[in-house]
């Protein structure tokens, strides 16, 4: 119990300047969302509070990072019964597993301007290997748009236990979609 | 096909389909008010979501089966009102056309709220309809209300044409009833 308030303290002091502290990340234009398919219709969601710290250089791929921790509990979804239920114990349990980390490993010029980040994802106290397929381009301002989007299976973890890991009801396939606004250098 | 009457009077039942639409209409209707505010009740979980997905089938069963049965009853005309005073007869015409509006208002509130809530509608969880309108939070609550509203509606001359129908059967003693039941037990009008 007090452990987890002062999980949920640390949550709040980490997230409290807003997304703000995300290095080089423009929080207003970037976005982390996602799409669930419940009983063949699709939901949006997205995630109000995250901080990334992100590292983008195309001719030094190796210096190159992206590391990402999303505030569960500040899911935005249909209706405040929905997010109740999504913060509960059968799915994110945020009480007790307050953020989902990201942290690349090693990033991979496909071509183009498509590049693919391969890192572990954390959720839930599950760590997974996980690949986030990006496009990256440049706006008029000179600020890099990176956008990608991936399949998460949520049952990998354990988001969604009980009688919610029927996958007749919700998919397993959670399609997550990553924008991030970098700004231009300097 | 007419059918003497112990009185000597001739008259009409409904045709088979026209009666078979009927009560199966309004086994759907009760069920589907019950079943709405039941789940309603619920705390979220799959049961829930399972059983508005039963709602809303159902309420576009009921809203399909009534096209069917307007196109019927121009095929097949009903038979001749049963003799009673005028504003009887009046009264019956009022509250019939005003079930069928509402048999056609009901799912259809119910649809477009559920679009509003930004809920698609998945017939029988296998064809999705279209979203009638954008997702909308405001109109939703207030599509919510409608829809409570035409349901209350929909109950209240559900009783009244049921009391009406009880009044004709046991009180006027008239075939009003008898013509619309399946299964005609009454004297001179038995198969």
């Amino acid at each position: 119990m007090l452990i987890g308030m002062l999980r949920a303290l640390m949550v709040a002091l980490v997230f409290a300047s807003g997304s703000a502290a995300a290095a080089g990340v423009v929080v207003g234009k970037s976005e982390i969302a996602f799409t669930m398919r419940q009983m063949g219709v699709n939901f949006d969601g997205r995630f109000k509070q995250w901080k990334a710290d992100v590292v983008f250089q195309p001719d030094a791929l190796d210096k190159s990072r992206a590391e990402v921790d999303v505030d569960l509990g500040s899911v935005d979804l249909a209706s405040a019964e929905t997010e109740a239920e999504a913060k509960g114990p059968l799915w994110f349990n945020t009480p007790k597993f307050p953020v989902a980390h990201f942290a690349s490993a090693s990033i991979r010029n496909l071509g183009g301007n498509r590049y693919e980040i391969a890192g572990k994802l954390s959720v839930k106290g599950i760590t997974r290997d996980c690949v986030v397929p990006v496009t990256v381009k440049a706006d008029a301002a000179g600020s890099r748009i990176a956008e990608g989007a991936f399949s998460l299976k949520r049952l990998d973890y354990r988001i969604g236990e009980g009688e919610w890991a029927d996958t007749s009801v919700v998919d397993n396939d959670i399609r997550v979609h990553v924008k991030m606004v970098l700004a231009p250098p300097g | 096909m007419p059918r003497p009457l112990a009185n000597g009077f001739v008259t009409q039942r409904y045709n088979s389909a026209a009666i078979a639409l009927h009560w199966v209409t309004a086994a759907l209707i009760i069920a589907n008010l019950l079943l709405g505010l039941t789940m309603v009740r619920l705390p979220i979980s799959p049961q829930k979501l399972h059983w508005y997905l039963w709602h809303k089938s159902i309420g576009i069963t009921i809203f399909a089966l009534t096209s069917g049965r307007l196109a019927w009853r121009a095929l097949r005309p009903h038979p001749a009102p049963v003799a009673m005073p005028t504003w009887q007869r009046q009264a019956a015409a009022v509250s019939h056309a005003l079930l069928y509006v509402l048999l056609f208002a009901t799912p259809i509130s119910g649809w477009i709220y559920s679009s509003a809530t930004g809920v698609q509608v998945v017939y029988l969880g296998t064809f999705p309809l279209p979203n009638l309108v954008p997702k909308d939070k405001a109109l939703a609550d207030t599509l919510r209300l409608v829809h409570i509203g035409l349901n209350s509606l929909l109950f209240t001359v559900i009783c009244i044409h049921a009391a009406a129908a009880l009044k004709h059967h046991f009180i006027d003693r008239d075939m009003v009833l008898a013509r619309m039941l399946p299964f005609n037990r009454r004297r001179g009008a038995t198969r």
